[in-house]
């Protein structure tokens, strides 16, 4: 049997607010196997970010246990934290977060920069590039952000992701910016890198319809798991199909 | 993180801020302008008073004929060597010979025959402006102590390793006449000189011909040089006399060269000993009144820092030339000019502040004098050093304000930046470049802008300014220090931000 790849114990975030204390996780215990697909829903204020800023190695849990990869992340250092976030956590933002006036390809090649040991730079070009021929981009590696489509800028986001070959990929609200169309778009791509790949992806989203692209859909409340179902998801290739004959009557 | 990357990096993020950047931009070039142009004003206004302290004769001594204060009565301290009264007073020690001043007798000068020398008749009223302060001269009245040789003045040559410059010199008041309509003379100062006498006087500079050459002092030959004044006055104003001829003592002299002054511690005036005066082969002074012996042996010393010592050893090889035993005083006065220089050398205000910063006057030494106006200068100089620091200061804040405002536009990069792995001191890195890039920029357009300002006061104002190739290398290290310094605040500041505030920051 394998060990999980992120393993919560009892995980709990406390955040001071002058007297009141504002609990916004409350003991969360949750094991995620290499090549699971994890939808986070909730309601706002549920505790969602919160959740994926320590997954993600941004933040340290006030108590509890985060095991990543079998590695105890709860207490290190914050250049140890960026280490971490650098090798084996790729982001994909609800807002993209790429930097502006910096084309398609620089944008990918920022994580390795920080990679330690530092790349050569033609080193550094060929895998950028090769990130971004694989989101379907290679023509547009030299424009930039404000040059691409909302769907293609976040394929961007996503190749950038990839870049350092992660093993998790942790998306917050990847669709919340983006149309019906574009967001099954982006969930075809995130499928196929789990499907391709066997990268494990964590989403979290407040919409089921998101939700149901997942292998397996955990629904936060008030701090506190309260449900915790393994889920049939949906195919976003069949659907992109299904699609198609509309896009062509529009 | 790549340094190539960094610094192209720190290039797009300055140009973001155009208007904020070109401002700090200026403050440094301000800063480090001012601090180049403070250092070249104060290594030229070293080297000015090291040029200034030569010409004036720091590094002179003046053997004089004769000793005055042998016999001057101890009850009459407050006559100091004027016409008749001095004369009574001053008796030279040395061997009695008697120079014959009555030359001028036969003189035919500017139509008006000149029956004795003006300065023989105590109850003359002397016209010539010059007459008030020769009489006041410390060379009146000892020249005619005939007691030096020009063997003398070989021998302090060759015989003292410290010695750089030795001149002759019999000096006398002549009566100068030129044969243009209706005639003109003027009465003024001889110097019967040797070739070296411009290497002595450093201030000299020559607007027409030039000095004696050894060749003519060596053959006796009738050739003059005139001073400023005296060509001004037999010629007009600006006129070149080279090659025209004057009477002295009824005798042609060519004119082969005018000499002026080229410091401003000394501007000919009428009267004064060097440009109100004319100077002619001290041979030729020889041959033509049948004399042998020399007035003054001016020397000058290769260090002015050894002009006491030097003048020391003059004084035991002359006695041990003349012959003079234990008991005897010197039939000779030998006198360094660093006193002259003070008082008449230099300018009043570097003199007075020079006599401020002196115990006493009469102990004077010439490394006193050069330490005193080191001093003085140094006290320049940390004034100038301190204007700098406040432009650095001023510029340094600038660029750290620069910085900050970037680290605030840029708070949703830093933290994408520290999403994506970068360390604290990657973040820190990328803005403490940002800071030396401008530094960097700044400094060598300061350093331009410094150079040419001092340039600028050079040639409008007259300020001596020396621009080193160190001191712009100093400023350009003092810049990047700057750049560095200023940087390191806003540098913490950014890689200290909390990377998910840092994330959702509007
Ligand atoms: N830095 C913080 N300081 C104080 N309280 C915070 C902070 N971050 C989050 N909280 C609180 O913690 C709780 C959980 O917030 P969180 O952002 O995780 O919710 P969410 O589920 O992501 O909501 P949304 O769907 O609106 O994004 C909220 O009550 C929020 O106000
Ligand atoms: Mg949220």
């Amino acid at each position: 049997m394998t060990s999980p790849l992120i393993s919560l114990q009892d995980l709990k975030k406390r955040y001071q607010l002058g007297d009141n204390t504002v609990h916004a996780l409350r003991g969360a215990t949750l094991d995620i196997m290499p090549g699971e697909f994890v939808a986070i829903t909730g309601p706002s204020g549920s505790g969602k970010s919160t959740l994926m800023h320590i997954l993600g190695c941004l933040d340290r849990p006030t108590e509890g246990r985060y095991l990543l990869g079998g590695q105890d992340v709860s207490n290190l250092s914050r250049d140890q934290l960026a280490d971490i976030r650098n090798r084996q956590i790729g982001f994909v933002f609800q807002g993209f977060n790429l930097l502006p006036r910096t084309t398609a390809l620089e944008n990918v090649e920022v994580p390795l920069l920080y990679s330690r040991p530092l790349m050569p730079a033609p080193e550094r070009r060929a895998k950028a590039l090769a990130a971004l021929t694989s989101m379907g981009l290679a023509d547009r590696a030299d424009h930039h952000p404000s040059q691409l489509s909302g769907g293609q800028q976040q394929r961007v986001a996503i190749a950038r992701a990839l870049v350092n070959e992660p093993s998790l990929i942790l998306a917050d609200e990847p669709t919340g910016n983006l149309d019906t169309r574009t967001s099954i778009e982006v969930m075809r791509t995130l499928q196929e890198l789990r499907e391709k790949r066997s990268i494990t992806i964590v989403l979290i989203t407040h919409e089921p319809d998101i939700a149901a692209y997942g292998t397996r859909v955990i629904s936060v409340r008030d701090g506190l798991i309260r449900s915790d179902t393994p889920n049939q998801p949906r195919s976003a290739t069949d659907e992109q199909i299904a699609l198609e004959p509309i896009a062509d009557v529009a | 993180m790549p340094a190539a990357h960094d610094v192209r990096l720190a290039a797009s993020a300055l140009l973001r801020n155009r208007v904020q950047t070109s401002l700090a931009l200026l403050g440094v070039m301000v800063g480090v302008g001012a601090l180049v142009t403070s250092i070249a004003l104060g290594r030229g206004a070293q080297a000015s008073i090291h040029d200034q302290l030569l010409a004036a004769g720091a590094n002179t001594i003046v053997v004089t004929a004769g000793n005055y204060q042998v016999e001057r009565p101890p009850n009459n301290e407050e006559t100091v060597g004027h016409g008749t009264a001095a004369a009574a007073v001053l008796r030279p020690s040395g061997p009695d010979v008697v120079v014959s001043l009555d030359r001028l007798d036969a003189g035919f000068a500017g139509g008006r025959f000149i029956r004795s020398h003006y300065e023989d008749d105590p109850m003359a009223v002397h016209d010539h402006p010059t007459a008030k302060e020769r009489l006041g001269d410390t060379m009146a009245g000892l020249g005619a102590a005939a007691t030096l040789t020009l063997e003398d003045a070989t021998a302090i040559r060759d015989e003292l390793p410290g010695v750089q410059f030795v001149s002759s010199g019999v000096h006398e008041n002549a009566r100068i006449a030129v044969d243009i309509v209706g005639g003109r003379s003027w009465l003024t100062r001889l110097h019967g000189t040797e070739a070296d006498l411009p290497s002595i006087r450093r201030g000299w500079t020559f607007p027409h011909g030039r000095f004696l050459k050894a060749a003519e002092v060596q053959g006796s030959e009738q050739v003059m040089v005139l001073g400023r004044v005296v060509a001004d006055r037999l010629f007009g104003e600006g006129v070149d006399p080279v090659g025209r001829v004057v009477k002295l003592w009824n005798q042609p002299f060519k004119i082969v060269g005018v000499v002026g002054s080229r410091t401003w511690t000394s501007q000919p005036v009428a009267g004064d000993d060097q440009f109100d005066a004319v100077y002619v082969p001290v041979t030729a002074v020889h041959k033509l009144l049948n004399l042998s012996k020399l007035n003054t042996i001016t020397v000058t010393t290769k260090s002015a820092g050894e002009t006491t010592q030097i003048a020391k050893q003059i004084a035991v090889l002359l006695r041990k030339r003349h012959g003079i035993s234990e008991s005897m005083s010197d039939d000779f006065t030998v006198k360094s000019q660093a006193q002259q220089a003070l008082g008449k050398g230099l300018p009043p205000d570097l003199a007075r502040i020079v006599s401020a910063n002196m115990g006493s006057v009469d102990q004077l030494t010439v490394e006193q004098l050069s330490a005193s106006l080191q001093k003085t200068n140094g006290t320049l100089l940390a004034l100038l050093a301190g204007v700098a620091a406040v432009s650095l200061l001023v510029g340094g804040i600038g660029v750290m304000n620069l910085l900050l405002l970037s680290v605030m536009q840029r708070t949703r990069e830093i933290g994408l930046r520290m999403a994506l792995g970068a360390r604290a001191a990657d973040i820190s890195r990328q803005f403490v470049l940002e800071g030396v890039v401008l530094a960097a920029v700044g400094g060598v357009f300061g350093a331009l802008l410094g150079a040419l300002a001092a340039d600028l006061l050079n040639r409008w104002l007259g300020w001596a300014a020396l621009v080193a190739p160190l001191s712009v290398v100093l400023a350009l290290i003092v810049a990047l220090l700057l750049g560095v310094a200023s940087a390191l605040y806003p540098a913490r500041r950014a890689a200290q931000l909390d990377p998910i505030r840092a994330l959702t920051h509007e």
